[in-house]
């Protein structure tokens, strides 16, 4: 169980890792990042299993809630530098400007 | 002494020839550079008094030396000016003064029309005023000073008529060798400094004497102040400036090169003597120099063309003789030569001045004069006279100072004798055949440039005139020289304060400076009988069989070259030159403008290069830094699975 | 039993996450990620905590995702013609990276046995679990808990006021 467990975890993040970093539009790279986020929270969840420690899950769900508020932060963000019409591919964006 | 007690004439000797030059830099040269000359020649008169009364004062037992200012001091040592007026000094001084005013004089006449009139005066008197200052100093540091401004006068003058090519590179010529021989002056004069903390004449003097062992450096202070004097006094090997030095005007050749400047080498070899004949080692290569030098010119002399460069060389061959009657521990000898043969030298040149003048070129040629005997009847007699002081013919004045280094170098035997033998015999022979080419009978191949020789006026040969009684008199000089430079060299008082505030009165007990020889009937015939035989050589070579002179030049040209190039020495020092130019060039435009700028401007070229490249890592991407992260942290992790 | 769903519903994630990396349209791209949120969300489940699977359901498959949609509309959603970036250093280089690390994470935690296997499989779903991860939230992360309440608000606070251009 626990191997299944870190397979899933490990390709999770690994794929969630290599579309941050590989991907050229931000908003796959923020897709990533929330896979990542979402590897990261299964095997909390199962170790928390494991151990009977119910702390662990609180822990999962203050993770769950500062990622969506990150995400949202995240997409108005996103739409600042859609809006300022420089587009929104990361190669673009290499220079700073005001 | 204190500084108020020292008398009006060493004053006058310095303070006449500074306003002169004020004078005449700032007044005359100015409104009238015609008149440039006027005050220069009063204050000539002036100096030749001043000096004849200290000469006076000193043989009347008042030498002194004194310092009078101190110009720099660091801690227990420090550098002054001063006054030495003892027997040597003011006896070359006398002469210097006595034939630079002569020659001054005839210098407002030969100088007159020449656009650098003013120019030529003004830097004239200022030699002037440095030779007074070199033979009045009392520590080598002054004496070192004067040196140099001796030095920079001669380039000056001799590149005079600096629009022509050859008196300029005759004045870089002269300038650099001298230079070459200073440097080593002033590492003597550094040596000195640390070695005995002291430059004062008189101080050194006290220390080497009273020293039990010789201090350290003392052979090398030696060889290097004798470099310096083969410098400035044109012995072998840099003896070849001098003939090139004769693109100056007439009365600088006359002056500079014959009477005076030259001679302030040996000036400088007798001031240090004590120093000198400490080492036992270095008088005998004083004499091997000069006697080498002595043959060496004198062989040259007879072969040249150039009347100038005749007596050029003849120069260097009585220097020669001085520094062998030096090396020979006859110190008043050399000081008796060194003043007749001021006289007779200036007298010659100006002869071959007025020679030239008749022809209104700056030289003559063998070729272009001959039997101007009739038409310049003063001329020749001067000349006859000179020449006959030169030959060292008694009763003329050259014949007692010839005389007495004959006598030493005979006594010493082995080669100086055979060297004073053969320089006696050929000082005649070239003198005579000087004479016998340019006075007597006309020859086929002296054709002339045409023009109609003539005296030249009474302005012209006044000054001649006296020089050459001068030389012809100056054997009654002969003991009042040696009284000066025997006594008037060791009764001389130095003025020293003693830290503790009191004054000591401190007398060197100098080596002894050899009295002139007694008079010794067999040198006498030898020394007569070899002068005679380069006279007759000299008239059979010229009178008798009259194209001798062409017709060996012509028969073998590589011997003419052999001479022309001074055995191959010329030949030498042009490769010696070109190689250091070379090698300058090499440092200047290939090792400092390519490698060293070239490094300096690569490492700025590549410093921007690697910023460029470095650069490129950070050019702002999104992608880029993550994949840095991730590269991190796959490092990171590697090892700490390593580990 | 467990097991088998758990190994089914991670297979279904790994494929449909796959797919999202690959994926041209971002709007596959995130219809992809929600599939596989659902899954975790069922993995949650399997392992004994049905209120986070719950939680995760109705905050990410319910909100989040929704709000990347809605972006993903506002960007006009044509599918990029080039989805993979550019690099100072060739792709395939950047590529090994992510490999690296992502085998370094399977190594490492392959070596992380420290327990031993023996703990039972299926956590029980006992009152005494589900509940004290209720006690734990107001209790030993309450301060956590209202963090969390404040950034909700917060969030909420950067989005609303979005003063448009005169």
């Amino acid at each position: 169980m626990s191997a299944a467990i870190w397979a899933i975890t490990a390709f999770l993040f690994s794929a969630g890792l290599a579309a941050v970093v590989l991907r050229r539009q931000l908003l796959a790279m923020l897709l990533g990042v929330e896979l990542m986020i979402a590897g990261v929270n299964v095997a909390l969840v199962h170790y928390a299993g494991r151990y009977a420690d119910a702390e662990a899950l609180a822990a999962v769900a203050v993770v769950i809630a500062v990622a969506a508020a990150e995400a949202v932060v995240g997409l108005s963000l996103i739409l600042k530098v859609l809006r300022s019409g420089r587009g929104l591919d990361a190669g673009d964006l290499a220079e700073l400007r005001g | 002494m204190t500084a108020a007690q020292v008398p009006l004439s060493a004053w006058l000797l310095f303070a006449a020839p500074i306003a002169a030059l004020l004078l005449g830099f700032f007044v005359f040269r100015p409104l009238k550079p015609e008149w440039t000359h006027l005050p220069i020649l009063l204050s000539c008169a002036v100096v030749t008094g001043a000096s004849l009364a200290l000469t006076a004062r000193v043989l009347a037992g008042g030498s002194f030396d004194l310092n009078l200012y101190r110009w720099a001091a660091a801690g227990r040592w420090a550098i002054d000016f001063g006054l030495r007026v003892d027997g040597p000094g003011t006896a070359v001084l006398s002469m210097v003064a006595v034939v630079g005013s002569l020659i001054h004089v005839y210098a407002a006449s030969y100088m007159k029309g020449d656009p650098g009139f003013s120019r030529f005066f003004l830097v004239f008197h200022l030699f002037f005023l440095a030779m007074i200052g070199l033979l009045t100093a009392n520590n080598f540091v002054q004496l070192y000073l004067f040196w140099e401004l001796v030095g920079v006068a001669s380039y000056l003058l001799v590149g005079f008529w600096f629009h022509k090519e050859s008196a300029r590179k005759a004045a870089l010529k002269a300038f650099l060798t001298n230079r070459v021989g200073d440097f080593g002056f002033l590492l003597a004069l550094l040596l000195i400094l640390t070695s005995f903390k002291v430059g004062h004449f008189q101080l050194v003097y006290f220390l080497v004497r009273n020293s039990t062992t010789m201090p350290e450096f003392l052979p090398l202070i030696g060889v290097l102040l004798i470099w310096a004097a083969c410098a400035k006094s044109a012995q072998f090997p840099l003896y070849f400036w001098l003939p090139d030095a004769m693109e100056g005007p007439t009365p600088t050749s006359a002056l500079m090169h014959a009477a005076t400047m030259v001679t302030a080498g040996v000036f400088l070899l007798i001031r240090a003597w004590p120093l000198i004949a400490a080492v036992p080692a270095l008088p005998p290569l004083v004499a091997a120099i000069g006697a080498f030098t002595a043959v060496f010119a004198a062989v040259l002399a007879a072969t040249k063309k150039d009347l100038k460069r005749i007596l050029a060389y003849s120069t260097v061959s009585h220097l020669g003789l001085m520094m062998l009657a030096l090396g020979l521990g006859q110190v008043a000898v050399a000081v008796l030569h060194l003043i007749i043969h001021g006289f007779f030298k200036a007298a010659l040149f100006l002869c071959a001045g007025n020679v030239g003048h008749a022809i209104h070129q700056p030289t003559a040629n063998v070729d272009d004069v001959g039997g101007w005997g009739p038409s310049m009847r003063m001329t020749q007699a001067c000349f006859v006279l000179a020449a006959l002081s030169l030959a060292g013919i008694w009763p003329f004045g050259g014949f007692f100072s010839k005389d007495a280094i004959l006598d030493a170098a005979l006594a010493r035997g082995g080669a100086f004798a055979l060297a004073g033998a053969l320089v006696s015999v050929l000082s005649a022979f070239y003198i005579f055949r000087m004479m016998f080419l340019t006075f007597h009978g006309a020859r086929p191949e002296q054709k002339g440039l045409g023009a109609h020789p003539h005296e030249a006026g009474p302005e012209f040969v006044a000054p001649i005139v006296l020089l050459s009684l001068g030389a012809a008199l100056a054997g009654l000089l002969k003991s009042r020289v040696e009284t000066l430079v025997v006594l008037g060299w060791q009764q001389v008082p130095f003025v020293v304060p003693i830290i503790g505030g009191q004054l000591r009165i401190l007398r060197a007990d100098l080596p002894g400076v050899s009295v002139l020889p007694e008079f010794s009937a067999t040198v006498f015939a030898i020394g007569t009988g070899l002068a005679a035989l380069g006279a007759g050589a000299a008239y059979y070579a010229t009178m008798m069989d009259a194209s001798w002179d062409w017709r060996w030049r012509a028969s073998s040209p590589r011997l003419s070259n052999v001479f022309e190039s001074d055995f191959g020495w010329k030949i030498v020092v042009d490769r010696l030159v070109a190689g250091v130019a070379g090698f300058a060039r090499f440092v200047g435009q290939v090792f400092d403008k390519a490698w060293w700028d070239g490094a300096i401007e690569g490492a700025g070229t590549a410093a921007g290069g690697a910023g460029g490249i470095l650069s490129g890592f950070s050019r702002g991407r999104l992608n880029d830094a993550l994949w840095w992260m991730t590269a991190g942290t796959a490092l990171l992790l590697a090892a700490r699975g390593l580990r | 039993m467990t097991l088998w769903a758990v190994m089914i519903a991670g297979a279904v994630a790994a494929s449909f996450a796959a797919a999202m990396l690959l994926s041209r349209s971002l709007y596959v791209g995130a219809v992809c990620l929600l599939v596989v949120l659902l899954q975790t969300a069922l993995i949650f489940l399997l392992r004994g905590a049905p209120l986070l699977g719950l939680l995760q359901v109705m905050i990410y498959a319910g909100a989040v995702m929704v709000l990347v949609v809605v972006t993903i509309m506002a960007s006009g959603g044509t599918p990029a013609a080039e989805r993979l970036a550019d690099f100072t250093v060739p792709r395939w280089a950047a590529a090994a990276a992510v490999a690296a690390v992502a085998l370094e994470l399977v190594l490492t935690l392959a070596a992380a046995r420290a327990v031993p296997e023996a703990a039972p499989a299926l956590a029980p779903a006992s009152g005494d679990y589900a509940s004290a991860f209720g006690v734990s939230l107001f209790r030993s992360y309450s301060l956590a808990t209202e963090a969390v309440t404040l950034l909700m608000f917060l969030a909420g606070l950067a989005v609303l006021p979005e003063k448009e251009a005169p």
